[in-house]
């Protein structure tokens, strides 16, 4: 069996994807869609509602009183809130773990993953786009290659470093150089076995913007940047660091200053401790 | 016992028992004083070169902007009897993302900002482990003033 090949097996042993995320991110897509729909969806899965709750009442809500249903839940702390909720509950099973290849402790990827999709929302909410809960779902999935790479990255960890020291390149031209494929490909292709849509897919697999021939979509501006937020910030960031190429082509399609880059990471910063918090739920 | 400096946070101590310790620093700047006859010390955790950015939040958290958090961090630790004639200083983070150009190179922006201050104000600094695009963990120990820096995938060193 090629490299290759055993990487495409280790697909097979990821968490599935639970089927509520492409109930909820079909229903959204819909322009004028039912919001009952979407709150039985929610309702009719008794882990998520658990877990729902549980976040809705922890201290990062700070609520002044218990909410007790998903109807509650969504008149109290408003629908998109509760989405994301659901779709971060529904993404840690497989990113919560270590990831030793990475030199990642247990809950770094997660951290990473759930901080980028916060700024991503948040950059989408400010620059007025639409398709907010894809892009916080792509933001939070789009390191997923990583998980299943983590073990080749790992043996031939000296290699994918010496080429990232004296060499110039980014740490995924030498995962692709030296492995045969790249974190942000697996990723795309997890995306398409999982059955997200086209868009998501993209995103997913240009996250990085590393397919230089196209321009990428908006949303993937905005995951791509979230992402390079985080890395700044030294967010749930490993052994590959800051080692990934800066796009300011990104900043540009969005219209984004230096100084309102700084903002953005400033605002991030302010209610860090709140998403730690966030975190331990 | 461990004391971890937060991101935008700042902490300063002679207790010998403490280690101060601040994780992942990206491009960010990580700044150790340390008075080994005070046997006093001080880590400062920053993330942007300067307050003017947002006055409302530097004056809610100093320690989000070099400009604010540094001087902080120096009159913070004379308070413990330190005294900047005699004070180690090392800095560490302030790292880039490959082809990170101009105003968007907050790494180099945060030292840089660093630089002007210590130039100012004659401090100088006894080691520096700025750039790259790597990501540091660094620690004081504050009963000898040991720091050490660890880089993701490279392990840990004493300075």
């Amino acid at each position: 069996m090629s490299i290759y090949e055993k990487i495409l097996n280790e697909i097979d042993n990821l968490k599935p994807i639970p089927a509520i995320v492409n109930q909820i991110l079909e229903i959204i897509e819909e322009d004028n869609f039912n919001m009952e729909d979407l709150s039985e969806v929610i309702q009719f899965d008794p882990l998520i509602t658990g877990k729902l709750l549980k976040v809705c009442n922890s201290a990062y809500y700070s609520l002044n009183r218990t909410v007790e249903s998903v109807q509650d839940a969504i008149s109290v702390l408003g629908l998109d809130e509760i989405i994301n909720i659901v779709l971060l509950k529904s993404g840690a099973a497989n990113l919560q773990k270590n990831q030793a290849g990475y030199d990642l402790n247990e809950g770094e990827l997660w951290k990473h993953a759930v901080s980028s999709a916060i700024i991503a929302k948040n950059l989408a909410d400010k620059k007025e786009i639409d398709n907010k809960q894809m892009i916080f779902t792509a933001a939070l999935l789009k390191d997923i290659g990583k998980i299943i790479l983590n073990q080749f990255v790992g043996e031939s960890f000296t290699k994918i470093m010496y080429l990232v020291d004296n060499k110039g390149f980014s740490f995924m031209e030498a995962e692709k150089k030296i492995i045969g494929v790249n974190h942000a490909e697996l990723g795309e292709k997890v995306a398409k076995i999982w059955g997200f849509s086209s868009k998501m897919i993209e995103v997913i697999g240009n996250h990085h913007l590393s397919k230089p021939s196209k321009e990428a979509e908006i949303e993937t501006y905005i995951v791509y940047i979230a992402d390079n937020i985080c890395m700044m910030m030294g967010i749930g960031i490993g052994a590959d660091g800051l080692a990934y190429r800066f796009h300011e082509k990104a900043l540009k399609a969005l219209d984004i200053s230096s100084i309102e880059l700084q903002g953005i990471i400033a605002d991030f910063g302010e209610n860090y401790q709140q998403v730690e918090n966030l975190l331990k739920i | 016992m461990k004391v971890i400096i937060g991101v935008s946070d700042m902490k300063v101590s002679d207790n010998p028992d403490e280690t101060l310790i601040t994780y992942s620093l990206g491009s960010c700047i990580g700044v150790i004083v340390y008075d080994p006859e005070a046997k006093a010390g001080g880590m400062l955790h920053y993330m942007l070169p300067d307050s003017t950015i947002d006055k409302v939040k530097a004056e809610k958290n100093p320690f989000m902007f070099a400009d604010t958090g540094i001087p902080n961090l120096f009159k913070s630790t004379y308070k413990l009897g330190a005294k900047k004639n005699r004070m180690r200083v090392v800095i560490a983070g302030g790292s880039q993302i490959l082809d990170q150009k101009g105003f968007f190179n907050i790494g180099k922006r945060n030292h840089t900002s660093l630089r002007k201050m210590f130039f100012k104000n004659n401090v100088i600094t006894d080691y520096e482990d700025i750039g790259g695009n790597v990501n540091r963990t660094i620690r004081l120990d504050i009963a000898t003033g040991d720091v050490y820096i660890k880089t993701s995938g490279k392990g840990e060193a004493k300075v």
